[in-house]
């Protein structure tokens, strides 16, 4: 009932003379409320192969255009509360899913947190020459398989009774080691992550903008400026996120 | 690379155009769109990125110089409102309230005071500043306000047993009486020692009405003054002649001093 609201003695000797304590009332918080929550059956991450069931037999140009730009899939939460935003491309290869599989497995508790994929397992292959060899003797053969990320999507997602600071330490381990920059978000945390952007955009007090220039093709700025560029704004380049600007 | 220097070389192709130079024109063969480093960007478009860079708004009054955030007053909690509730409830329903100091006491020397106190039909509550401070302001017991600064406790009574209360706090040593309010007075500790000092309500009756008897009880004895001196005379003579009669009776003696 009685909470001392400074120090552990009853008198406080300062140079200002003795105080006196303060007992205050304890405001008692209500616990999270965890009832829409639904569990997946397997609450650990899936063993992910390093090779798809049916391997490729043709092998795939390179195309790079899987990790340009802003992703159009995975870009919002659908059972968890808790995941790895992607602020950037890049591929992930098996090594990657290992890592991440074993650090969320290790560090999170299967009873009262579930953590589920949010992309697919590698599919691209990927062909490498045997080294030392010179240029030309046609295409390598398939060396690994990759999962092409681009940037805004979420790779895995965690949920479960419990909060977000308690999942952070370990969502950030992982997002360090991946290949491209990452962060660790709750639904809270996108949300006014977009909302920030958006009030950005808003008040922005520059009256010339990437998008409008592009557009408009003012100077014959298009001269220098790729196709894509109408549609990435300015905001990414090649596999880059360019956070800052706009 | 190499194909477009060997162009130049030959003199045909790209390079017969006007302000070729080898660092502009080799990029266009370079490397692809999307690489693992960061990729050079045209000076052009490195100018046109720092022309549309963001800019923040900037209020023509800066937010510090306007007017001071207000502190946000907190919900009330239930606790509390229940807590305030009591106090009114004790306020109320009681005559006698006295405030006292609290210094922490070992809990059997409590639980005694406590029992000693139920005796007289005493109780002792524990009460927080924080709600008491603005329900006092508020009420007509301002007076009472300084009173409830540190660590406080409240001893209400139907009845005012000041005098049986007192003894119990002298036995204890770390409640000490600040003041009281007894039937809506407000009394200090030296008012609440000599309100102990009064006597009680019936014996107060009683004097009071004693000292109204006084006049009229001296006029009934002055009006019965005489008969009440015949009638003792009469007395002491009837005394004397049952007194006289052993020796030798005188019946004449009283028709004489009856005269």
């Amino acid at each position: 009932y009685w909470k001392f609201l400074s120090g552990a003695d009853a008198l406080q000797e300062g140079p200002g003379g003795v105080t006196v304590p303060r007992a205050g009332l304890k405001k008692y918080v209500l616990p999270p409320d965890y009832s829409g929550i639904t569990f997946p059956e397997r609450t650990k991450l899936k063993f992910m192969d390093k090779v798809p069931a049916v391997p490729k037999v043709r092998r795939e140009p390179r195309q790079l255009r899987d990790i340009r730009g802003p992703s159009r899939e995975a870009t919002d939460f659908t059972q968890g509360q808790y995941g790895i935003l992607a602020l950037g491309g890049g591929y992930l290869h098996w090594g990657h899913f290992e890592m991440i599989r074993l650090t969320i497995g290790r560090s999170m508790d299967p009873k009262t947190m579930f953590a589920i994929w949010r992309v697919p397992a590698p599919y691209k292959p990927v062909t490498r020459k045997s080294l030392g060899h010179r240029m030309g003797g046609g295409k390598g053969p398939i060396d690994h398989y990759v999962t092409a990320v681009k940037s805004g999507r979420l790779v895995v997602e965690v949920g479960g009774r419990c909060e977000f600071e308690e999942v952070k330490p370990f969502l950030t381990q992982v997002a360090r080691k991946l290949p491209f920059p990452a962060i660790p978000i709750s639904r809270d945390g996108l949300e006014q992550m977009r909302q920030k952007e958006e009030e950005k955009r808003l008040n922005n007090q520059n009256p010339w903008t990437f998008e409008r220039i592009v557009t408009a093709n003012m100077l014959g700025m298009r001269k220098y400026l790729s196709p894509y560029d109408l549609q990435l704004k300015g905001r990414y380049w090649g596999k880059f996120f360019l956070k800052h600007r706009l | 690379a190499p194909v477009a220097k060997m162009a130049a070389l030959r003199g045909g192709g790209a390079p017969w155009r006007r302000g070729w130079l080898p660092a502009l024109q080799l990029v266009r063969h370079g490397s692809k769109a999307v690489t693992r480093h960061w990729k050079a960007m045209h000076f052009q478009r490195q100018k046109l990125m720092a022309v549309t860079e963001y800019m923040a708004p900037r209020p023509a009054i800066p937010p510090c110089c306007l007017a001071p955030k207000k502190e946000k007053v907190e919900e009330d909690n239930g606790y509390a409102r229940l807590l305030r509730r009591q106090v009114e409830e004790a306020f109320r329903d009681n005559r006698m309230i006295a405030v006292c100091q609290y210094n922490s006491m070992p809990g059997e020397d409590m639980v005694l005071m406590r029992h000693y106190l139920r005796k007289h039909n005493i109780e002792v509550k524990f009460v927080l500043n924080e709600i008491i401070r603005p329900m006092l302001s508020q009420s007509k017991y301002k007076n009472l306000l300084p009173l409830f600064v540190a660590r406080n406790i409240l001893l209400v009574s139907p009845e005012t047993k000041v005098k049986e209360m007192l003894r119990v706090l002298k036995g204890v040593p770390q409640i000490n009486l600040l003041g009281a309010c007894i039937d809506n007075t407000i009394l200090s500790r030296q008012g609440v020692e000599n309100f102990a000092k009064l006597p009680s309500l019936e014996a107060a009756q009683g004097q009071t009405v004693g000292a109204l008897a006084l006049l009229p009880s001296q006029t009934s004895s002055l009006l019965q003054g005489g008969s009440a001196h015949l009638t003792a005379l009469l007395d002491e003579h009837i005394r004397r002649l049952q007194a006289g009669e052993t020796g030798s009776p005188d019946e004449s003696a009283p028709a004489q001093s009856s005269g």
